[in-house]
């Protein structure tokens, strides 16, 4: 599938409900085949940004588009969109189901019903077609429920907290299919407030605070400019004494391994070359990178689930 | 289109498939049928008796007329041979070889007094059929006694009103008389199956409603259609539910007219009269525009239904906001049944022409012709221009409403969906 231009780009958005800032002048631009996370901590204005970008709500203010231009109803249809908030039809069968959600998105029934056989098998749950949705557990709903966003095959997956619920074997099998679906050319925005989730699958972050974005970047990039300068080593028999060396600011242990901290400035070089003129020998030598949750707390203040707290962390 | 084709269907295979739609459908009739066989069956059966009940004549008039008409209203009565005491007929009720016996005497014949001597008080069908068969008896016999009984006869048999019809001729005045008749019956029925059908199923389309907003599927719904066509969709396949329903009521009626009847009336000619029945039958006339106040009525109230169940968080919350909705569907019903007593309120024409109570207060003025033909149609106008704007209205509100999980609006607030949606 070909895809030319930004698929989703937001410029300058705000929404309020009432007193209270949901979004506060956002812009994000996604571009097509990339997988997108926007994170956040719960209430940081996720869902109401991913609700203006399906139309459901309208911004107070700025621009949403969706495959250039308003989102309208032939655009959103090119869209899978798995709501946060999602439910089922607890008394259809599961399979029923499924041709209903394809129907209403557009595929003929026929080609609703082979899709929806083909998903239940790849996903498993192929003898479960004709039970009745309330017969299954909370995460083969989930699965349920991931099947019918992705019926119509889609060109974009905007899928909101998509893994929460999920016991860490269905994750992977969840990860696994976004992962097959980004090969097969699709774009996929996800949110989340699971950082590590975040890291393994994105390619693009964008850190979103109290209604505010605080960092949008590559993740590879954002993890190289985030450096600390903060080395793991370990040695074979015994360590020299580390802390006494002059580039090192901080010594850290962490199991077998020293987490050194280089003074600004300092090369790892020299580090090395300090090693070896100890004649120690070193079975690891890493140059640590920051994790995701690491850097939204060097940026944003620990992730806070009340609005209403007071603004500690500023953006940098 | 297709689209609220998809949600139409739904709706209406869910419905059908459920327990509680075949049994609603299929138990009524079978309740109601059921019921009167029960109290049928239980009535007869306690009037079975394997003892016997015996009559004893003190005053020599009554008593082979009254042992006749006992017997045809079902009871096996043995005349007590002249003579026989009341002593040793008491005497065999003790020893449960009699369950009562019945003494005739002088009261007997001249005020159709009399005593039923037992050792249990007779059931309420026992004395009632027993003092009708022996009053009639006793008024026969005095009357026969009199020179003009025959004309005293007639008169207690509640006199007559003949009616002449003035500028028609015979036939043609029964013919007036059986439409006037079919007007009252399709009338009734119509305004009763126009009541439940309201309430009824706008409140299972509130509902529907209600269930898509609090399991929250409705958001994966929503994303691919527009508000409109789901609150459409969902109307339309509920109210088909609800028309299934009727068409098979009116089916059964419609087999039993012509199948059972017959077969009735062939077995036992005393049911001859039945035959008239058919004859009252509503005609296609009167059908057409029952579908037609069906729909006006169901859409104006399930619209306004479905914006109520996306007003509320849950069923107790639905439960008082939609209590306008029903005062204004049973206000007319009951005014409906103060006029059916053949209290004819000219100013009630009026009334009827309320959107909101003309289905079940004009469609039976329509067809028993109570009202001009031009109120009928004024009154599908003002309907049609009703369900217009109550379906604009009510789709504003179902459009904020579905998605929002906060508190229920105020009426300032609900104003302000109105506007802004």
């Amino acid at each position: 599938m070909t895809q030319n231009g930004t698929v989703v780009r937001l410029s300058g958005v705000r929404k309020t409900f009432g007193a209270h800032t949901a979004v506060d002048d956002f812009d994000l631009a996604i571009e097509p085949g990339t997988i997108y996370g926007l994170l956040g901590p719960n209430g940081s204005g996720k869902t109401t940004t991913i609700r203006m970008m399906m139309g459901i709500l309208l911004p107070d203010g700025g621009s949403v588009e969706l495959f250039g231009g308003a989102p309208d109803f032939a655009r959103r249809s090119r869209v899978g969109y798995l709501p946060e908030e999602r439910g089922v039809y607890e008394k259809m069968k599961v399979l029923d189901q499924l041709v209903f959600f394809g129907e209403i998105r557009g595929v003929g029934r026929s080609l609703a019903r082979t899709r929806a056989e083909e998903w239940l098998e790849r996903l498993g749950l192929s003898e479960w077609a004709s039970k009745k949705v309330q017969a299954l557990s909370k995460g083969m709903q989930q699965k349920v429920q991931f099947i019918s966003t992705v019926l119509h095959d889609p060109e974009l997956l905007i899928l909101d907290e998509p893994f929460s619920g999920l016991d860490p074997i269905n994750q992977d099998v969840l990860e696994e299919i976004v992962l097959e679906e980004k090969e097969r050319g699709k774009t996929i925005l996800f949110s989340t407030h699971l950082m590590e989730q975040a890291e393994r699958l994105c390619e693009r972050v964008c850190l979103i605070s109290r209604a505010r974005k605080v960092l949008d970047d590559d993740l590879k990039e954002l993890k190289r400019r985030e450096r600390t300068g903060v080395v793991a080593v370990e040695f074979e028999g015994e360590a020299p004494p580390v802390a006494t060396w002059p580039g090192v600011s901080e010594v850290e242990e962490a199991g077998d391994a020293l987490h050194l901290t280089l003074r600004d400035g300092v090369p790892t070089d020299e580090l090395l070359a300090k090693v070896a003129a100890e004649g120690a020998s070193l079975r690891r030598f890493e140059l640590l990178e920051p994790r995701l949750h690491e850097i939204f707390v060097r940026h944003a203040g620990e992730p806070a689930e009340d609005d209403a707290s007071s603004r500690t962390g500023g953006v940098s | 289109m297709k689209q609220v084709w998809s949600v139409i269907r739904r709706e209406y295979v869910e419905r059908v498939k459920t327990r509680a739609f075949i049994l609603s459908t299929l138990g009524m009739p079978l309740l109601i049928i059921g019921i009167m066989a029960v109290v049928g069956f239980v009535a007869v059966l306690s009037e079975q008796s394997e003892r016997q009940i015996a009559l004893i004549d003190l005053n020599g008039q009554l008593g082979e007329r009254v042992q006749q008409a006992l017997d045809r209203a079902g009871y096996d009565v043995e005349l007590a041979a002249p003579g026989t005491g009341t002593e040793e007929l008491d005497q065999q009720v003790l020893d449960e070889e009699l369950e009562a016996y019945i003494v005739l005497d002088d009261t007997t014949a001249s005020e159709a007094v009399f005593a039923y001597r037992s050792k249990e008080p007779p059931g309420g069908v026992r004395s009632q059929l027993m003092r009708a068969a022996i009053v009639e008896e006793v008024v026969d016999l005095r009357l026969g006694q009199l020179e003009d009984g025959e004309s005293v006869r007639r008169l207690f048999q509640g006199g007559s009103l003949e009616y002449e019809p003035v500028g028609l001729d015979e036939e043609e005045a029964e013919e007036a008389e059986a439409e006037r008749i079919t007007g009252m019956i399709t009338g009734i029925a119509g305004g009763i199956i126009l009541y439940i059908m309201m309430l009824a199923y706008g409140a299972q389309t509130l509902q529907s409603v209600l269930e898509e907003k609090q399991s929250r599927v409705v958001e994966l719904v929503i994303s691919s259609l527009r508000p409109w066509q789901l609150m459409l969709g969902k109307i339309v396949g509920v109210g088909a539910v609800g028309l299934t329903q009727v068409a098979i009521w009116i089916g059964c009626v419609a087999l039993l007219a012509s199948l059972a009847l017959p077969t009735l009336i062939a077995a036992a000619s005393d049911f001859e009269e039945l035959a008239q029945f058919r004859q009252y039958l509503p005609g296609p006339g009167a059908v057409l525009l029952l579908v037609v106040f069906f729909l006006l009525g169901y859409f104006l109230y399930s619209s306004l239904f479905a914006a109520v169940g996306a007003m509320c968080r849950n069923l107790q919350e639905a439960g008082q906001t939609q209590a306008p909705l029903i005062f204004l569907i049973i206000i007319p019903f009951m005014l409906q049944m103060m006029t059916f007593q053949g209290n004819n309120m000219q100013w009630m024409n009026w009334v009827a022409l309320f959107p909101f109570f003309s289905p079940i207060m004009m469609y039976p003025r329509a067809v028993m012709g109570d009202v001009p033909a031009w109120m009928v149609a004024v009154s599908i106008v003002l309907m049609a221009l009703t369900v217009w704007g109550s379906s604009w209205v009510a789709g504003r509100i179902y459009k904020v409403g579905i998605l929002s999980q906060g508190n229920r609006p105020s009426p300032r607030e609900l104003l302000r969906w109105i506007r802004e949606a």
